[in-house]
């Protein structure tokens, strides 16, 4: 219940952001009647009836239904918190250091982390699947991807 | 009607095959679903003919509900959420020795159904698509309305959420320059915001990534699986004859389930085992390995698919979160859905649906004999797979722009929707509303322009009447149906 509490929160702060920049937008007269602005209005408002309505379901929720969840591990979460970190670092890289080094790397360690002590399974499906996926997109499908610091 | 001219092309029944062989593996592996898989796959197939690719990810999409049944039955891991009913009873059946024909049934359960719905696809296209071919800006609009409220207030508990959901996808849609008046809206001085946030960049970072990381907590957390090998890979005549009707019934509740926007597959399979287990001699046994119970929502999810096919090819309304990233597709290619369609390219449409037959068939060669194949595709470690995903992911995405930034912008959402599927907000409304939002204000603002800026507009015909109140309806009916079942339960609880 918590949760649904924060999410209305969130999402009226959301429709706040939303219409101000809404409010931000010059308006032409010219042609349609309604403009740029009309329409995202009407999903502001929509939004914040959203909320409200969230709002009351918390408020009328049987007490069968809830059942608190057990408040869940948050060691889990700075483990997704630690896998987004390290894709986005991947991702920065991408471009600058190549495919083939970014990909391997970011494989080796995501493989190490999630398929822990089988190594060679590991090593191995992060090179040949790197290199195959390389071939398969660049070569035979024409897909661009970045070369980087590689020569080839 | 030259459609299995279209689809009998030596090319297209290489890409039909390869279509549902993919959509199998799919189905079969966990993290990744057919929303994911077409999404991902979009990018490749940008050289090829719309048709042939369009027959390749419709594939993917049924497909992958063949693929889905087996990780219910062997390792009581639903590969789909339409495959969620099937463990119930299928897991059972394979405890009890009964594996093989829990895969039997599914999958000629699936077949049946899946050819019927198809017939029932083609004898309603046509008529439909004259009906469509009425709507005026207006009615789409309030057409539009209603889908995205059906998927609202259908796809889980809270229709709040739903809607929610809904409207966040709306608003995505607006990001970008205004076609009508030129402006940019909300682009923060981003300039590869200009053209919109990316629909692919969208639907890969919420399926496929935000998947990946769920199912990463889940493996964290260690769920045990428990490989059961198939026995033999029929059924009695007994079974089949139990099997029949569930699968008939299934059948006819997942193509209407189907054809109503809003969560068609997983709900039909809910509706079919319901209706199994009211209708049965014997409801208690239910839950133990009752074929029925594997039969009836197994034909119900791929009648279902089929029935999704209907709106999006006849009205360009998708229903689900699957079909819309199909039309996305459709999008991309620069072809739209709906009734001028069967007029401008009927090749297309009716090859489409024609391949349908053949892969329907091709599935259930795929699904029988090969079954095991597919199986061993579970061997391979699940980190080893999901990260694989992630890499993907970013070929992908990449592949469309070969810019970075939208790399991170899918990460973001990969994130976005990890968070959603925590809290249980739906996923498949943000994603119709995204494909829709565009063409939905397009609609909105061409029938005020039409009436002089005066609402009634929206109130003049007798379609726009219709589908208004059906909208009501679909909100109202998450807040009456639970009434309804406390109201009908009550007597009952009295007999015992």
């Amino acid at each position: 219940m918590r949760t649904d509490r924060i999410i209305s929160g969130l999402t009226l702060l959301l429709a706040a952001v939303y219409l101000y920049a809404t409010s931000r937008i010059p308006t032409l007269e010219i042609g349609d009647p309604l403009g740029p602005k009309a329409f995202p209005i009407l999903l502001g408002i929509a939004l914040v009836l959203g909320a409200i309505l969230l709002v009351i379901e918390t408020l009328r929720a049987h007490p069968a239904d809830t059942g608190e969840k057990p408040r869940e591990s948050l060691h889990h979460l700075w483990l997704i918190g630690g896998v987004t970190l390290w894709t986005v670092l991947y991702f920065s890289v991408f471009d600058a250091v190549g495919y083939l080094v970014s990909t391997s790397v970011y494989l080796l360690v995501m493989t190490g982390v999630f398929n822990r002590g089988k190594w060679i399974a590991n090593v191995l499906t992060s090179i040949l699947f790197t290199i195959g996926s390389y071939v398969l997109f660049v070569k035979i499908l024409g897909v661009v991807l970045p070369r980087g610091i590689l020569s080839f | 009607m030259n459609g299995f001219n279209v689809a009998l092309m030596p090319i297209n029944l290489w890409y039909t095959f390869l279509g549902c062989f993919m959509g199998t593996i799919i189905g079969v592996l966990p993290g990744i679903g057919p929303a994911a898989g077409i999404g991902l796959l979009i990018p490749v197939t940008f050289g090829m003919d719309p048709t042939s690719a369009l027959i390749m990810m419709a594939g993917i999409y049924y497909g992958a509900m063949y693929g889905g049944s087996t990780t219910s039955i062997l390792i009581n891991t639903p590969g789909e959420a339409s495959s969620v009913m099937t463990a119930l009873d299928g897991y059972q059946m394979a405890k009890n020795g009964r594996a093989g024909a829990a895969l039997a049934v599914s999958a000629i359960g699936s077949f049946i159904a899946g050819s019927l719905g198809i017939v029932a696809l083609t004898v309603l296209a046509v008529p439909l698509a004259a009906v469509a071919l009425k709507f005026g800006p207006a009615e789409y609009f309030c057409l539009m309305l209603f889908a995205l409220a059906a998927v609202s207030s259908l796809t889980g508990k809270s229709i709040a959420k739903g809607i929610i959901s809904t409207v966040l996808g709306l608003m995505i849609a607006t990001i970008g320059i205004d076609l009508q008046s030129g402006q940019p809206r909300y682009t923060m001085g981003v300039p590869e915001l200009q053209d919109g946030v990316g629909f692919l960049v969208v639907v890969v970072g919420l399926f496929a990534i935000g998947e990946v990381f769920s199912n990463l907590e889940e493996h964290i957390k260690g769920r045990s699986e428990i490989i059961r090998l198939s026995g033999r890979l029929w059924l009695t005549a007994e079974e089949w004859r139990r099997s029949i009707m569930p699968i008939v019934r299934g059948g006819l509740i997942g193509f209407f389930k189907g054809v109503l926007p809003g969560a068609g597959a997983t709900i039909a399979t809910m509706l079919s085992y319901t209706v199994e287990k009211r209708i049965s001699k014997t409801p208690e046994k239910f839950g133990t390995g009752m074929i029925e119970g594997v039969a009836g929502p197994e034909a119900a999810n791929n009648a279902a698919t089929c029935g999704s096919m209907v709106p999006l090819l006849t009205l360009g309304i998708p229903g689900s979160g699957s079909t819309a990233v199909l039309m996305g597709a459709f999008i991309m290619y620069g072809i739209q859905p709906g009734p001028l369609l069967f007029e401008k390219r009927p090749d297309l449409v009716w090859g489409l649906v024609d391949s349908m037959y053949i892969g329907n068939i091709m599935l259930l060669i795929l699904n029988l004999p090969l079954i095991g194949l597919f199986v061993r595709i579970l061997y391979i470690p699940t980190g080893i797979l999901l990260s694989l995903i992630l890499a993907v992911s970013a070929i992908g995405v990449y592949s469309i722009n070969g810019n970075t930034l939208e790399l991170h912008m899918a990460l973001m959402f990969g994130v976005l929707g990890y968070v959603f599927r925590k809290v249980d907000i739906p996923l498949a409304p943000m994603v119709l509303a995204l494909v829709l939002g565009g063409i939905m204000e397009q609609s909105f603002r061409q029938a005020m322009t039409i009436s002089g800026a005066d609402p009634k507009v929206f109130i003049h015909s007798g379609i726009s009447i219709t589908l208004l109140v059906l909208t009501v309806v679909m909100v109202l009916l998450p807040v009456v149906l639970p009434r309804l079942r406390e109201w009908q339960s009550g007597p009952e609880d009295t007999d015992s």
